[in-house]
């Protein structure tokens, strides 16, 4: 086989002496190779920027430089967590702990059930269907910068007809902008307005593989629509409703972008909002600490994630 | 409730309480109301905020002040005059470069991670895929640190400086090109699984060499999954903000993207609210279109990244 490949000078290509030398590889040492240039990849963005992000927060800030101090061990953590860094941070690191909590579970939860009513929505047949279901994906795929731009231009005050009705409902201020509870709340409808989608297509999906035929046999014993919701379609999308929410949660706990272009990270300091604002200062040090307890936070929430779900992965990653 | 409103039916006979009453005899009337209803709404509050956008940019900047939903005007020069201010199509030229690179290397590098996943037997199979998985997930606050001072110039490996990437397309690029790698490499282990190993074997007897049956029978049999991929990626790299604005000081010819195309429209020109809603929809206009013809595939893929995994 080799040999047909040989070029009449006598040279044989390049390409081919590596594939030539493929061929004799056993298959799993072929295996590794072909995981070599992501692994690469992987580790040079990921895991090495992990592993240094933890040595960084280990040491002092320099505050000049693209660097760190003095070994310290681990008296950034101290620092950060007991309150001595506030002075030089937008807010406390349980504060932003917080906020991003009471964002991650607003906005999780307003997608949820968002999510699920337009997936009962996209599960009827109906003409023009493929027609909403584009309009309800289109704001998944709006960029980060123009979302927050919309919301931007529907609430600053002296543009749109939103904020005054709300204002004198005594709902919002006058600034909704520039207050941290006001923006929280427009932070939250500004994802729950990209992302809702994305519960929506992993619900439908969820409920398109639940067997009609349940459906049959409901309707002729008898079953209201509120039963059948109630006792067919909900438990059999709550796996799928579940991996949504988990997806989300990790998402929302990252939060960042949107907050930069709506209300600014003085107004609303999520967790990598401390991070970038200490960066900015050149606090390399509480930087890296703070980045690290994020990662930290998230990781928790990942655990949760591979408990419940590494046995589904086996099913794909193992049996082909 | 039901009953509340059927006592108000037993008096009048308008053609509320007639519709009330033909209800109440068959409930799925009501059920397709309700439908109808949710449909309208749903609807009403995704379309609403680019519809805004619309009112805004048609209306000139001077009427701008306490907007009603309707546009005051039909100024649609405003496309024309902003790009003067901002070069608009620089940035978004950046976009693409990044875009469409980092699509097509993740879609090589995956190609091949998600043939091995996906086609061969090795120890620690699971334990990689698991790997990949877990860092999709890490929040790239995590990352940033490391990754700035790698492409300022400031890690030195083997008394070699690291290349002064900062400011150009390749600091968001390089990120990019591994964050956004596990996605295609579950969506492509799954496409690749299911192709039938006899077609590969009949290449392979064939003469074809084992990397040329990855490029040249599977790759091509899962065209489907590649597009489904590329698709992603490319809304997931155009979209993204972090390394977008992190990456660069924010010039166009620094290879700042649409990010900061946008955002200079806010910084420096705090007022010229119909250019910043043009502005905004010129930027969905690209992802927009990919919506309109390809929604089957961001369907398919966006559920197979999630349920499957």
């Amino acid at each position: 086989m080799a040999t047909e490949h040989k070029q009449s000078s006598g040279f044989p290509r390049p390409d081919y002496i590596i594939a030539n030398k493929l061929e004799g590889l056993p298959e799993e040492l072929y295996a590794y190779l072909l995981l070599v240039p992501a692994f690469f990849m992987v580790g040079a963005v990921a895991l090495w920027p992990l592993v240094d992000t933890f040595t960084m927060s280990l040491h002092a800030d320099a505050l000049t430089g693209v660097s760190v101090g003095d070994f310290i061990g681990i008296q950034n953590y101290v620092d950060v967590l007991t309150g001595q860094r506030n002075a030089v941070l937008p807010g406390s690191f349980w504060y932003a702990v917080g906020l991003t909590v009471v964002f991650t579970v607003g906005s999780v939860t307003l997608e949820t059930v968002v999510g699920l009513a337009q997936a009962l929505v996209l599960d009827q047949e109906f003409r023009g269907r493929a027609w909403v279901r584009m309009a309800i994906i289109l704001p998944w795929a709006v960029p980060v910068v123009v979302q927050g731009m919309m919301f931007y231009l529907l609430f600053e005050p002296s543009i749109g007809f939103l904020v005054a009705p709300l204002q004198e409902l005594g709902l919002f201020s006058s600034t909704p902008l520039s207050n941290t509870q006001d923006s929280l709340i427009l932070i939250t409808l500004t994802d729950a307005w990209k992302t809702s989608a994305f519960m929506a297509l992993i619900i439908l999906a969820g409920m398109q593989s639940i067997d009609r035929s349940l459906y049959d046999v409901s309707k002729v014993a008898g079953a209201t629509a509120w039963q059948r919701f109630k006792l067919i379609t909900f438990p059999l999308v709550l796996p799928a409703v579940l991996v949504g929410m988990l997806f989300r949660t990790l998402g929302a706990l990252k939060v960042y972008g949107v907050i930069e272009v709506l209300s600014g990270c003085r107004t609303v300091p999520s967790m990598t909002c401390l991070v970038i604002s200490a960066f900015r200062s050149n606090r390399y040090g509480t930087s890296a600490t703070l980045a690290f307890l994020t990662a930290l936070i998230i990781s928790a929430f990942i655990l949760v994630y591979l408990v419940k779900f590494v046995d589904s992965l086996r099913g794909i990653g193992g049996s082909a | 409730m039901t009953t509340a409103q059927n006592t108000d039916a037993e008096d009048g006979g308008g053609p509320f309480t007639n519709w009330v009453k033909s209800a109440i005899e068959n409930p799925g009337k009501v059920h397709r109301a309700m439908f109808y209803v949710a449909l309208i709404f749903f609807m009403f509050t995704t379309l609403f905020p680019i519809y805004w956008l619309v009112v805004l940019s048609l209306t000139p900047n001077d009427l701008i002040v306490n907007m009603g939903p309707i546009p005051r005007g039909f100024n649609i020069s405003v496309f024309v005059d902003m790009w003067q201010t901002v070069p608009l199509h620089q940035y978004m030229f950046n976009s693409f470069v990044i875009a469409i690179t980092t699509t097509a290397y993740v879609l090589l590098v995956s190609s091949l991670a998600g043939y091995a996943f996906g086609r061969l037997e090795f120890r620690g199979k699971g334990g990689l895929l698991l790997l990949l998985l877990i860092i999709s997930f890490f929040p790239p606050a995590a990352f940033i640190l490391p990754l700035f001072k790698l492409f300022t110039g400031n890690v030195v490996l083997f008394g070699l400086h690291s290349p002064d990437l900062f400011n150009t397309v390749g600091a968001i690029i390089v990120p990019f090109s591994g964050l956004f790698l596990p996605l295609s490499v579950f969506i492509l282990t799954t496409f690749y699984s299911q192709i039938p190993d006899g077609l590969e074997d009949a290449a392979r007897v064939e003469g074809t060499t084992r990397i040329g049956a990855l490029f040249r029978v599977i790759m091509p049999l899962s065209a489907p999954g590649l597009s489904t991929a590329g698709i992603l990626t490319f809304i997931a790299v155009y979209n993204e903000f972090f390394f977008s604005f992190l990456m660069t000081t924010g010039q166009p010819e620094n290879g700042a993207p649409l990010v900061w195309g946008i955002l200079a429209f806010q910084s420096q020109y705090t007022s010229l609210y119909n250019y910043m809603a043009a502005a905004s929809l010129i930027g969905i206009l690209p992802v927009a279109l990919i919506v309109v013809v390809a929604q089957e595939k961001i369907v398919s893929g966006l559920t197979a990244g999630a349920v499957k995994e």
